[in-house]
């Protein structure tokens, strides 16, 4: 690609951006993007990872996989609602810092965009099927019911991330866009093609879900340990699972890992020997040791700490994964979404850290050790007066907030 | 470069991208709608449950709760992005300047979510496994936090009709844009609406109550919930209208369907007579009637109303000053926002598009239809299909027997300057306008069998020259290499 041709690409993008800029500084967005798809992919993997645990148990012949299994769905089941509810944010923040990026990927592929939501519908009410088909099933020596529609679900939970991946990497590649735009010399309007996918590191995101299960079966182990009824025999073997799921996984991703590092495009350079690409690596392997040396004994902490950590590799990879679309869009082609033009705006950008911090704080710490406090339960729970004020607490600030948003609104109405 | 901020252009020739949005919209508040006030529902009756010592009323909760859990949330969740999904494909500048305005009202609003799924995970599975006063507690909790999304996302909707305030345009600021007396009527209107919708959703529950003083007592709840909430919010419909600038009515008068009035009208009086019905007659509630209501609702009254909405927007499609068809149209001084008019009258489209192929930058006879249908896309596609089918096709718009002359002189007198009201203004240079003139024609004529004929004949041309020129390029690189090398020689000898 000569001088000329990045130049073109380069004010296209800078052309494309939204003019109404953005209300605080670039890098603020940028932060919680990585931030909150750190937290977007581990459910997404916890998900895939956890469903993956229900069909082994569903295809096996033993009762203690059964029970795994129909725990995991539990699991699976909530993941999906939590990691789509948790993906809003980072496709929130792509949105307005890579806008001209993500905006030209999507219409070029339009019509899987569509049947992203379409598919994600149908794998999410095809695991709630088998998950009603087997509700009631009390005998864990029978083999379950419908498991074709935990298969489907798997597979069209595969597909729509398959969606999501080239949807990702056809950011990285403006200089195909215009090819893509045109096929064979006549124009596509079509957005019927995807374009751009690395099966390295498609795999990659995929093969985390691995030790990620893993982590969640040595932290199930953990917490239904503490109750009266626990079946340690049962909750043993769950953690051992885990435990070589870790391993294995983890080793099967760094093989990834290292594909994708390997078959990045010419326009990233040299980042996969740079010291982010080498960070993600690190990460990975840094995990499996961890986990290798405190998990082996059960250690109460160190089990409670298996799921934190994963997110902590995968949060090091997000921040690879920023570094390397950075790299390839200012560094190759110079458009830094850092000079986005700001127009400042403190109010709105003060009133979601506060309400991220402090209500969100309140309520989930409520809601959270409610949950917590039941798993742990046999019978029913009646919390303490500590955690009923943290309720009550809750509640008023949640009515605080109510009052400030009709006050400053009728406020600025009426002026 | 006196590039604009245009993305490609996504058509679909089925449905056309504008109903594909609408639909994907309208499924969603369905889904949203129904799960805010069934939210605010189950707050009501955890507090009565506590208050009376009712189990009954949480195992109401619990059943209603596990229907929208897999329906509506699954459902509505995932259509919530998909409107994000859905504009981003069919309208990139529109939700751009959504997303850019109020990325923190939206990100606020994502606090909000995350609370509403923890929550109702914990409304359906710990009814009997923790006391009636935490549960309660946690009802409350996501009650109004459900409200809070919904009160923030009408906020950006209604900037979608018209910023807040007018001072907005000269003087920006979120707070500008996002309050005003279209947002507060709406709010209020939707809150209405709302319980309606929980109303006929939750008679599908109450339909498989077996005890039958229960079900009574709650058809005859659901019953006066139902008919206050729509008759507050028909009242309030009629004040919304008059919230909309004068431009919408227009647009409402001339544009919508005939059968859009009829239809919500008949929507609002079957849906109250629906609940006396119900409420008279308890026994009459079966599953399959309150369904057949879901459905009636989504069908005639929600999409009647979405279409409405999206119609009477136009030619703008957020805050007054974006196009349909993407391009910026007005000045914001207070946002430092340029009108992409002046550029697109300077320069044209072609020129001024960030993708138009290098081919098509310049109008030539071996181009015409290519860069007409380039045009077509672009300016037009959004809410006119150029195919036989889709929204609002273009071929219903001309009558038989156009001429070239004619719809040039129509392209000049009416599309440039936008002299329809609900139409954006399109500049565009004189050649452009002959392109677009005969591409309109041909697909008037011929429809898309004669268009891609006609493109497919012009690609062919423009292969064929390429060669031509290869080859003549090649004769005089040959020739260029015999003559180096004679002078050459002759130089050596």
């Amino acid at each position: 690609m000569d001088a000329g041709n990045v130049q073109h690409i380069t004010d296209m993008m800078y052309a494309l951006r939204n003019p109404a800029g953005v209300p605080t500084y670039p890098i603020v967005f940028m932060t919680l993007g990585v931030l909150t798809f750190a937290l977007h992919i581990f459910f997404v993997q916890l998900m895939l990872g956890t469903a993956g645990v229900t069909l082994v148990g569903a295809f096996s012949n033993r009762p203690y996989w059964h029970r795994l299994s129909a725990a995991m769905l539990e699991v699976a089941k909530v993941s999906v609602s939590v990691a789509i509810v948790i993906g809003v944010a980072p496709l929130l923040f792509v949105q307005v810092i890579y806008d001209p990026q993500w905006y030209t990927s999507n219409v070029l592929s339009a019509d899987w965009v569509i049947a992203f939501i379409l598919i994600l519908i149908l794998a999410y009410w095809s695991m709630y099927f088998y998950y009603f088909q087997n509700a009631k099933q009390q005998d864990k020596n029978t083999a379950p019911k419908a498991r074709w529609s935990m298969i489907l679900s798997v597979i069209l939970l595969l597909v729509v991330g398959y969606i999501m991946h080239n949807l990702t990497k056809q950011m990285l590649h403006p200089e195909l866009w215009q090819s893509w735009y045109m096929q064979n010399g006549q124009m596509d309007y079509s957005g019927s093609k995807l374009h751009a996918s690395n099966l390295w590191r498609f795999g990659f995101f995929i093969s985390m879900a691995i030790p990620v299960a893993g982590a969640m079966m040595v932290t199930y182990r953990r917490f239904k340990m503490v109750r009266e009824d626990a079946d340690m025999d049962y909750l043993d073997f769950a953690a051992a699972v885990g435990k070589k799921w870790i391993s294995v996984g983890s080793a099967i991703a760094l093989v990834f890992y290292i594909g994708w590092m390997m078959t990045l495009p010419d326009t990233a350079g040299d980042f996969g020997t740079s010291f982010w690409g080498i960070a993600g690596g690190v990460a990975l392997v840094a995990y499996a040791l961890w986990a290798k040396v405190r998990l082996k004994d059960n250690s109460p902490l160190c089990s409670y700490m298996a799921l934190p950590m994963a997110v902590v590799a995968g949060l090091v990879v997000a921040i690879t994964r920023e570094m390397l679309r950075y790299g390839i869009l200012e560094g190759f082609f110079g458009y830094d979404f850092m000079d986005y033009k700001v127009v400042m705006d403190w109010y709105s950008t003060a009133l979601f850290f506060i309400t991220f911090a402090v209500l969100g704080g309140a309520v989930l710490s409520y809601y959270l050790t409610v949950a917590w406090k039941v798993g742990q339960t046999k019978g029913v729970y009646t919390p303490s007066a500590t955690v009923d004020r943290m309720g009550t607490a809750a509640i008023w600030i949640l009515l605080l907030w109510m009052v400030q948003f009709f006050a400053v609104g009728f406020w600025v109405w009426a002026q | 470069m006196e590039l604009i901020s245009l993305y490609p252009t996504w058509f679909e020739p089925n449905l056309g991208s504008g109903w594909v949005i609408g639909i994907i919209a309208t499924f969603h508040v369905l889904a949203s709608h129904t799960s805010v006030g069934a939210a605010m529902l189950f707050a009501y009756l955890s507090y009565r449950s506590y208050k009376e010592d009712r189990p009954d009323y949480l195992d109401f909760v619990k059943r209603y709760g596990l229907f929208l859990l897999v329906f509506t949330y699954v459902a509505g969740s995932i259509t919530g992005p998909g409107i994000w999904y859905s504009t981003t494909v069919g309208s990139p500048n529109g939700i751009g300047a959504l997303i850019h305005s109020f990325v923190w009202k939206w990100a606020t609003e994502w606090v909000f979510f995350v609370i509403e799924v923890v929550g109702v995970y914990m409304i359906v599975y710990l009814v009997g496994k923790v006391d009636k006063k935490t549960h309660m507690k946690i009802s409350l909790i996501f009650g109004i936090s459900s409200l809070a999304t919904m009160v923030i996302i009408i906020g950006i909707l209604s900037f979608m009709m018209l910023p807040g305030k007018e001072q907005w345009f000269a003087e920006g600021g979120y707070l500008n844009g996002f309050y005003g007396t279209n947002t507060f009527v709406q709010m209020g209107m939707r809150v209405a609406f709302m319980f309606t919708m929980t109303a006929v959703v939750g008679g599908i529950v109450v339909s498989t109550i077996k005890d039958a003083a229960f079900k009574k007592e709650m058809t005859r709840k659901l019953g006066w919930l139902g008919i206050i909430s729509t008759l507050i919010g028909a009242a309030l419909f009629q004040w919304y209208i008059t919230s909309v600038p004068e431009q919408a009515l227009l647009v409402m008068e001339n544009r919508l369907p005939d059968y859009f009035e009829p239809s919500i009208m008949a929507v609002l009086a079957g849906t109250l007579g629906y609940f006396i019905v119900t409420m008279i007659q308890p026994r009459l509630l079966v599953q399959g009637f309150a369904g057949a209501m879901t459905i009636i609702i989504l069908v005639a009254g929600l999409w009647p109303e979405e279409t409405a909405r999206e119609s009477m927007r136009k030619p703008w499609v957020a805050g007054q000053y974006v196009y349909s068809n993407q391009v910026i149209g007005r000045d914001v001084p207070g946002m430092d926002i340029e009108s992409q008019l002046p550029t697109l009258e300077k320069v044209g489209l072609l020129k001024a598009h960030p993708f138009t192929p290098e081919h098509l930058r310049e109008v030539n006879a071996g181009n015409h239809i290519q860069a007409g249908e380039f045009i077509t896309m672009t300016y037009c596609s959004n809410c006119h299909s150029p195919s036989r089918t889709g929204i609002r096709p273009l071929h219903r718009y001309f009558p038989e027997g156009m001429t070239q002359a004619r719809m040039e002189d129509y392209i000049r007198g009416v599309i440039e300057p936008g002299t329809i009201a609900y139409m954006p203004k399109m500049p565009m240079t004189e050649k452009e306008v002959t392109a677009l003139a005969s591409y309109l024609l041909l697909n008037n004529e011929g429809g898309q069998e004669a268009i891609t004929a006609a493109i497919d004949k012009e690609i062919a041309e423009r292969k064929q020259k390429a060669l031509v020129q290869e080859s003549g390029d090649g004769q005089q690189q040959k020739a260029a290499i015999v003559s180096l090398n004679t002078a050459t020689s002759q130089e050596a000898n």
